[in-house]
């Protein structure tokens, strides 16, 4: 086989994966696995109870990362709260348009206990991010942040 | 037998027409490779844009049944909400199908419409060089990159006198290694 001709093999291939890639559907990492769902609200009710092994979450995505799409956060089963999936820069990339879609995603629970100052600091940081407006002085109380590392997400259609 | 190659020319043919096969595939690295470059500077992505409305009457339309048709047609959107969250006392996120979301502030009667749309072309683009995709990109990528490596090694072996690389010629191949040794040094990388 001539070196012209094994080229054009390797180019159609490439353009084979593209094409794969305009119809891949929305997983991320491994998927989700559906069979163990818990809702938001129960395990932020009680978080220590979820810390021990992997969870799927499910909820509708009302926020995503704007500049690295490494984080977004999903709507708990419970008014006024979310859930917020959080993966290191490109493990996976959550794309803006995916905003009021329902997503699964399965990850183990993690906890970080901030002080009042480190809170106010990552709610600039968060608003900065989210090009939102902030006022440092309203935050009065330290919080503990709950967030889900996937290993799988699913974001349904 | 091995007498009757000529591998200057061997080389030089090579040289071409990986060099012709790569012109896409560096064209769509080196153009998102800038995008990309520039992240803190704007989204490489998304066109992002925000418009705030003031509504007077929303607070007291917005637990009606119809609250939603009425403010899509108040806002001149023709699209349907797809989702819809509280997301504190006084603020609800309508989201549409057409990628818009909604942030309505029931207590200043204000409505922050944002509209995210994927830059053309320049997004999938992103998607490539960032390798968001996995699958067989991931192989075809590493295959352009050791492709890559071979148009810089047989660059060396292109030329040969006055002014291959074993003339002065050579201190340009040299640049190419001490710039990016004094970027490592000055930041202890």
């Amino acid at each position: 086989m001539s070196a012209l001709k094994l080229m054009i093999i390797v180019m159609l291939s490439g353009i084979f994966s593209v094409f794969n890639f305009a119809s891949a559907d929305q997983d991320f990492g491994n998927g989700a696995d559906m069979a163990h769902l818990s809702a938001i609200s129960e395990i932020l009710t009680s978080p220590n109870d979820f810390m021990s092994s992997p969870v799927t979450v499910e909820g509708t995505i009302v926020k995503v990362c704007k500049k690295r799409g490494c984080w977004m956060e999903l709507a708990s089963d419970k008014k006024f709260q979310t859930l917020r999936i959080k993966v290191r820069d490109g493990e996976m990339v959550f794309p803006m348009t995916a905003m009021g879609k329902v997503a699964y995603a399965t990850g183990k629970l993690t906890a970080i206990p901030l002080n009042l100052m480190q809170t106010k600091n990552y709610l600039a940081h968060i608003a900065q991010e989210q090009q939102e407006s902030f006022d440092a002085n309203k935050v009065t109380k330290a919080i503990t942040v709950y967030q889900l590392s996937p290993t799988g997400v699913t974001i349904e259609d | 037998m091995n007498k009757d190659i000529n591998w200057f020319k061997l080389n030089r043919s090579l040289h071409r027409d990986i060099g012709y096969f790569c012109i896409g595939l560096t064209l769509i690295f080196a153009v998102s490779g800038i995008a990309l470059n520039h992240l803190d500077d704007w989204n490489p992505n998304y066109q992002v844009t925000q418009e705030t409305h003031l509504i007077p009457d929303i607070n007291s339309v917005i637990n009606q049944e119809n609250f939603e048709s009425w403010l899509l047609k108040k806002l001149n959107i023709k699209t349907k909400v797809k989702a819809r969250f509280w997301q504190t006392p006084t603020e609800y996120k309508l989201f549409t199908t057409d990628n818009h979301s909604l942030l309505i502030n029931a207590q200043n009667n204000s409505v922050v419409v944002e509209q995210v749309k994927a830059r053309f072309l320049l997004k999938s683009l992103n998607t490539l060089h960032l390798n968001e995709i996995k699958s067989a990109w991931t192989y075809f990528s590493d295959l352009y990159a050791i492709l890559l490596i071979y148009l810089a090694l047989s660059a060396l072996f292109m030329v040969r006198g006055k002014k291959g690389v074993k003339s002065l010629r050579g201190l340009l191949v040299a640049a190419g290694f001490i710039i990016p040794a004094i970027f490592m040094m000055n930041y202890s990388l």
